[in-house]
């Protein structure tokens, strides 16, 4: 059993007052730049900045969930927040008619009446007194307590596919959703051209390929004893099939329809069918036996982390790929 | 050893504020996102000092990420959003 990070990893300093300085020096200094970009995200009048901005808010978040000892969000926010999700606004971007540097429609600033000014004054210094009177570990204490019966090291993929995993079953079922949504919306845009040839980007593609099938199944087998899991797999999954189809890669004709809507749904089945089968056992939805809890969260683990990582690319793809459509538009190195 | 580790740390970071001018200011979409791929560089850097001061090998994970996500941004941008004409691109009325 794991213990919950000790409070002394990142000890500010122990009395010398050098190494105190410097922990405040880059605290403050992350959490600057954090807000100058935050504010450029939601503020900057023209959209590349604010995307620009808003990916290197991500990356920052990472660091700084690092600093508040949570590497498990760190990690899903490095994956997700600062990988796929800059991917999709930029190709977002892409899409929009007009140049990338489009400004917004309004420019005038925004003005803050007093009267709420003063109000939201309220609410965040009551939020923060609420904050500091909340007892200090949270549910880490409780989580260790149950930490024996969870058939798994890692506390944290404990609570996602054990003690909560009603949350984490919704959270797939909500990702099909937008899917769904999507694709019910139109056809895929990567037909879109690419705007730049690119003649080195298949063979960096078919190097970095493998590394990120490799690092996929890396992190779902880590997340049974640490920080990984089947979040940050899959978003390295996608990242690595969204790669392949920025280079040019084009859906296979055997895998859209059927077997791609099989994919997508894996997760979700695999969780429904564990769930239900479980609950003819124990008469108790998701009550894992505790002899099986190992095993049957590993198939859950590995069928979602697969299903995540189909499903952010089929985002990606904005649309249901047409079988036998060149999807990745051009072929490689053609000129747009 | 740790205070170097932290002092780099420190450094890297300072770095990347100073970059944040460059996404301030433009004036391409290049030059911005540029800054941010120096932040995405920047980062992996970070996090293995970070280990290199604390020793908690989750962070080596995190950059491993890092490190593997940081050619997406850039390639989605050649491929997908680079500008029509980047000459058109500078902002003219930005303040």
């Amino acid at each position: 059993m794991r213990a919950l990070p000790s409070h002394t990893v990142f000890d500010r300093g122990s009395g010398d007052p050098a190494m105190t300085l410097l922990h405040t020096a880059f605290d403050a200094l992350l959490l600057l730049s954090m807000i100058v970009l935050a504010w450029q995200g939601v503020h900057a009048r023209n959209m590349f900045r604010a995307v620009v901005s808003f990916m290197m808010f991500g990356l920052l978040t990472a660091v700084a969930w690092v600093r508040l000892e949570a590497p498990d969000i760190a990690l899903a926010e490095a994956a997700l927040g600062a990988g796929l999700t800059g991917a999709l606004l930029l190709a977002t971007l892409g899409r929009l008619e007009g140049d990338v540097s489009i400004e917004r429609a309004s420019r005038r600033a925004v003005r803050i009446p007093l009267p709420w000014a003063a109000l939201g004054l309220v609410g965040a210094t009551s939020l923060l007194a609420v904050a500091l009177a909340l007892p200090a570990p949270g549910l880490g204490g409780r989580v260790q307590e149950a930490m024996p019966a969870a058939g798994i090291d890692a506390p944290v993929t404990a609570v996602l596919l054990n003690f909560r995993s009603w949350d984490t079953l919704l959270e797939i079922a909500v990702m099909l959703l937008a899917v769904i949504a999507l694709w019910s919306l139109g056809r895929d845009v990567l037909a879109s051209p690419s705007r730049l040839p690119a003649p080195a980007l298949p063979a960096l593609v078919r190097l970095l390929f493998p590394l990120f099938i490799l690092s996929t199944f890396y992190l779902l087998w880590r997340g049974g004893y640490g920080p990984g899991g089947a979040f940050p797999a899959g978003a390295l999954l996608a990242a690595g099939l969204v790669l392949a189809l920025l280079a040019g890669a084009r859906v296979p004709k055997r895998v859209t329809g059927a077997p791609l809507r099989w994919a997508l749904a894996a997760g979700l089945l695999a969780f429904l069918v564990v769930a239900l089968a479980v609950m003819a056992e124990s008469g108790v939805f998701f009550a894992y036996p505790e002899d099986y809890a190992p095993l049957l969260i590993a198939v859950v683990e590995i069928a979602a982390g697969l299903s995540i990582g189909v499903m952010l690319t089929a985002l990606f793809l904005g649309g249901e790929p047409v079988s036998g459509d060149p999807v990745g538009g051009d072929p490689v190195g053609g000129d747009r | 050893m740790t205070a170097f580790y932290l002092g780099s740390a420190v450094f890297l970071l300072a770095n990347v504020a100073i970059a944040l001018l460059r996404v301030l200011r433009g004036p391409t979409a290049a030059d911005r996102m540029l800054s941010g791929e120096l932040m995405g560089t920047t980062a992996v850097a970070l996090l293995l000092l970070l280990y290199g001061a604390t020793g908690v090998e989750a962070l080596l994970d995190v950059a491993l990420v890092f490190a593997l996500l940081a050619a997406m941004a850039v390639i989605t941008f050649v491929r997908r959003t680079w500008p029509e004409d980047p000459a058109a691109d500078s902002e003219k009325e930005d303040p």
